[in-house]
């Protein structure tokens, strides 16, 4: 008897969520089949790389990444290094001066820098805020102000900050909004609905549901967005079909692998390479696992997971 | 040292001393003074707040006292110690409320007596013969006389015998004591009160045959807030008293873990069964008594229904063990044991009946619960509730039976809530909220003119669901709309005003805040978790589920459609639900008219299955998504959607 494969085609699929304009505009989702399964069905958008920066400038950067911006004086500078490097898809531009835990930058200053990066570049943009619910509400809601028209991605709604972040983040300056849960398919799904229901079409938002370093807890991280995919495709729910964004680097080098200096941690090897390899194996898991997007910091890393999606596709 | 004072509103005040550095809960629980606790003294309740009228203690401001209420004298009891001057403290009316005006679903409603009637009349219909082996007979012997000179209770002996049939009679100690006293009342011809087991005859007492004594028991519920019960006649099932009353117990936590870390401290113990005993039901039963005109001695049986912890608690055995990994109770079943065992004052003889226990968290009273529901009885598929401190769930029919408990926390009794309070005077009970104008209209417990205190169980379920379906909080039970009845404290912490002290003449606005709500939210979404976890082990959905019984106190009030629209019951149609009242106490009495209900509940406690939730797969994603009003997946509430008042 001939083997006659199934098709994993599933009568649902992905909302597909465009960012930045223009020629250089990106489509996050639309897919109909799980993860790089394109032999089960056609992916219409490739999943994409974002490149991040930080407005805190190149202090503290790892050898690479510090090399590849070398002579790179401004905000500016940095972000069209960024939107060159090979295999960047978007540019994701962190304010984390802002942290009141931090150097508490005031949100005037955080939105020059915005502004310097929007006039700069004409990559889709991604914006990050602080994680400081108090913070991101006012931070956030200018930051989508003054780039207003560039049809950015605001990073990130959480529970305590959706009403502000998505009403003017969406509605006010037609922007995309991500929407930040901790690695749980249920409170995904639940700031998802609380979205919605003030008016918002899901087709203007992606979910950023968390993620960890692998070898840092992971498995739940990958059992998430597996799950968050299986709920969305095989049962049809309407508030998962929302395509979902990854920031990696933001994790990756805060665990000890990349942060140890090679005279701490000798035998570890290159603090180079160490932070590219926490941060490829875990945005490989991320992609693999059902994300549609990363954010990334090293140019290694960039090209690497871009390749790998090339190949897979 | 120190002479303290408490002024208690309508009681006589209480002095006692106490030397520098005492606590002052732990003084008032030493002189009897009933201040509520529910956090059992941790300062994280807030409900012991007491009002200096006189002296100074060593107290700091905690979170739950109010600049204002500081400076008004009131303190929280477990964080005020004693300093070398006298005190005159005040206890507020709150705290002496629970003991003597707790309402609880204690038959003093029509409502609540045609529900036990008819779950008597269900049981009687299920072919359980709702009689005993106890019984009265008339004796009438020859005098003795100097040719005939049988020592009495020789005498009394061959009669019962002859009598009754029986090989061997048990005259007690109390019979004997009274017995050449009421021969010679009676001319030898008396009534005697009696069990039959086999051919053997327990005597209980003996009365001249003028008399027409009754052959009365009495059936306990205790629970965990509030201990209910009623006196019956052994032989017609007639109710002749009834009573009820806070657990004394409550002034040493307000849920079963509080208690049995208590009892583990040196002569806990004792202290806790004191204050169940001695404190709580002696002075029920001596009421009851009173009121029917016969002394506690009468009683011959009883039976007792009640959690794993409380019949440990009330046995006065060490209940360390239940609270611990792997949560091993000292006895499931419990037979022979007497009143003389423990302090009450029935009489000495009489048997204790207690329903059994299955799990350290189900307990006697779901055991006896599930008997008076009914579910066991039919082919349809049930689920019956215990909406109490802990919720428990069983779920079955007449093939099988399962059972799990849920840790749904006090917030269903008031606590965890900020004004959140026992369903005593003052309660708000039902709420109502204008969608234009936020406006609450509120039905609170009391006399004509009460004014409102706090929330109490079913008063919560009310505003949540109000507040939900006017839009004023979100399905995260955050406050999204603004208005005069919103507020917003410093810290950024929302609230919605009920009552504004202003309107009622309190030191506090009686309001609900965005934790009170997310506390509830948590303990709807145990529930809720509960039931449908409970079921689809099985491979069930809840359309299979034909009827559902809600027991429990808590329950009198509870708006069905309201805590269907809140997400804590599942949304199947409404004429599903039935309120069945203190089913605990329902089956207390029918185990101590029935012999065969007695056996029926020993026989439904040992094929009922325990399902432990906390290792379940599944269930802590269950309680996640059902922590949203009415659930994360909103296609389980379809009649939520389409609700629009």
């Amino acid at each position: 008897m001939p083997f006659n494969g199934k098709s994993g085609k599933f009568k649902a699929a992905i909302k597909e969520v465009e960012i930045g304009c223009g020629e250089k505009a990106i489509k996050l989702g639309g897919e109909n089949v799980l993860p790089f399964y394109t032999f089960d069905g056609e992916i219409a958008n490739a999943p994409k790389v974002g490149v991040m920066i930080s407005d805190k400038g190149l202090q503290d950067e790892v050898e690479g990444v510090a090399a590849y911006y070398a002579g790179c004086e401004t905000i500016a500078d940095i972000a069209k290094k960024a939107a060159e490097m090979p295999g960047a898809d978007f540019v994701a531009l962190s304010l984390e001066s802002a942290d009141p835990n931090g150097d508490d930058a005031s949100v005037e200053s955080c939105c020059e820098t915005v502004k310097a990066v929007v006039e700069a570049i004409d990559a889709p943009l991604a914006i990050i805020g602080t994680g400081n619910d108090e913070k991101d509400n006012e931070l956030l809601v200018k930051a989508a102000e003054v780039a207003e028209g560039k049809n950015v991605l605001i990073m990130s709604a959480k529970e305590g900050t959706y009403k502000s972040v998505a009403m003017s983040g969406i509605q006010a300056y037609h922007h995309k909004v991500a929407a930040e849960s901790a690695v749980d398919i249920n409170l995904a799904k639940q700031l998802n609905v609380l979205i919605s229901q003030l008016g918002i079409p899901v087709e203007d938002t992606v979910m950023h549901t968390g993620t960890a370093t692998a070898g840092y807890g992971y498995e739940y991280v990958a059992s998430t967005l597996d799950r968050i995919k299986a709920a969305a495709l095989a049962q049809n729910d309407n508030m998962l079909q929302v395509p979902i964004v990854t920031p990696v680097a933001s994790e990756t080098y805060g665990v000890k692998e990349t942060l140890s200096s090679e005279a701490d941690a000798p035998e570890w090897g290159s603090r180079d390479a160490r932070a590219i390899n926490m941060e490829v194996v875990t945005a490989a898991a991320d992609l693999a696992s059902g994300s549609n997007a990363v954010i990334l910091k090293h140019p290694a890393s960039v090209a690497t997971i871009k390749k790998m999606i090339d190949e897979l596709m | 040292m120190a002479q303290i004072t408490f002024k208690i509103s309508e009681s006589p005040d209480v002095v006692i001393h106490a030397n520098k550095g005492d606590r002052l809960l732990d003084i008032a629980r030493d002189a009897n003074v009933a201040i509520d606790a529910p956090c059992s003294g941790n300062a994280t309740c807030g409900k012991c707040k007491v009002k200096l009228v006189s002296g100074a203690v060593d107290s700091p401001k905690t979170q739950h006292i109010t600049e204002e209420e500081y400076a008004a004298g009131w303190r929280l009891a477990c964080v005020s110690k004693v300093l070398d001057e006298d005190l005159v403290i005040e206890v507020p009316d709150i705290a002496s409320a629970y003991k003597s005006r707790m309402k609880v679903a204690d038959l003093s409603s029509p409502e609540e007596v045609a529900i036990f009637e008819k779950i008597k009349s269900d049981i009687e219909g299920s072919g359980i013969a709702l009689t005993n082996d106890m019984a009265m007979v008339e004796l009438t012997m020859d005098a003795p006389s100097l040719d005939d000179t049988m020592p009495d209770n020789e005498r009394l002996t061959w009669a019962i015998e002859a009598a009754v049939g029986a090989e061997k009679v048990v005259l007690p100690f109390t019979v004997v004591k009274k017995l050449p006293d009421v021969l010679r009342e009676g001319n030898f011809s008396v009534k005697a009160i009696y069990k039959m087991a086999g051919s053997r005859c327990f005597v209980y007492d003996i009365y001249p045959a003028g008399e027409n004594p009754r052959i009365v028991g009495l059936a306990i519920d205790i629970g965990t807030t509030t201990v209910s019960s009623v006196l019956i006649d052994m032989q017609t099932g007639e109710i002749l008293a009834k009573g009820s009353a806070g657990n004394g117990q409550i002034r040493y936590g307000a849920d079963v873990i509080n208690r049995i870390v208590e009892q583990t401290k040196p002569g806990g113990v004792k202290k806790l069964q004191k204050a169940i005993i001695d404190d709580t039901l002696n002075p029920m039963i001596a009421n009851m008594c009173r009121s029917i005109g016969i002394k506690p001695v009468q009683i011959y049986r009883m039976s007792l229904a009640s959690n794993s912890t409380m019949n440990h608690l009330f046995m006065g055995v060490n209940a360390d063990p239940l609270r611990m990994e792997p949560y091993i109770p000292t006895f499931f079943h419990l037979k022979n044991i007497y009143a003389k065992d423990l302090n009450l004052i029935v009489n000495p003889n009489a048997d204790i009946i207690f329903a059994p226990n299955i799990g350290s968290y189900v307990g006697g009273d779901i055991t006896a619960g599930t008997l008076a529901s009914g579910i066991w009885n039919s082919e349809e598929f049930s689920v019956f509730i215990d909406l109490g401190t802990n919720g428990e769930i069983v779920f079955g029919n007449s093939d099988f039976l399962m059972s799990c408990a849920c840790s749904a926390g006090p917030a269903f009794e008031g606590g965890d809530i900020s004004c959140g309070m026992r369903a005593t005077d003052g309660a708000i009970e039902a709420v109502t909220i204008d969608k234009e104008t936020m406006e609450p209209t509120l039905s609170i417990i009391g006399d004509e003119g009460q004014q409102p205190i706090g929330l109490c169980g079913s008063g919560i379920i009310d505003i949540i669901a109000e507040l939900f379906r006017c839009g004023i909080v979100n399905a995260k039970g955050q406050l999204v709309r603004e208005g005069r009845r919103v507020k917003v404290d410093e810290d950024g912490m929302k609230s919605y005003i009920i009552a504004f002290k202003e309107d009622t003449g309190a030191v506090k606005d009686v309001e609900i805040t965005e934790v009170d709500i997310d506390s509830f939210i948590r303990a709807k979404g145990a529930i809720y978790s509960g039931i449908i976890t409970l079921v689809e082990s099985l491979g069930f959905d809840m359309s299979i589920v034909d009827n559902v019984y809600v027991a429990g106190g808590i329950g009198s009030g509870i708006n069905m459609k309201n805590a269907v629209r809140i997400g804590m019951l599942p949304d199947i149609p409404l004429e599903k639900y039935h309120y069945i009242g203190n089913s605990s106490l329902a089956g207390s009495y029918a185990m101590l008219l029935s012999n065969e209900a007695e056996d029926k509940v020993t026989e439904l406690a040992s094929s009922m299955t325990y399902l432990e939730l906390s290792t379940h797969p599944g269930y802590m994603d269950s309680f996640v998504a059902a922590c949203f009003i009415p659930h994360t997946d909103a296609d389980l509430f379809p009649s939520v959607q389409n609700m629009e008042d």
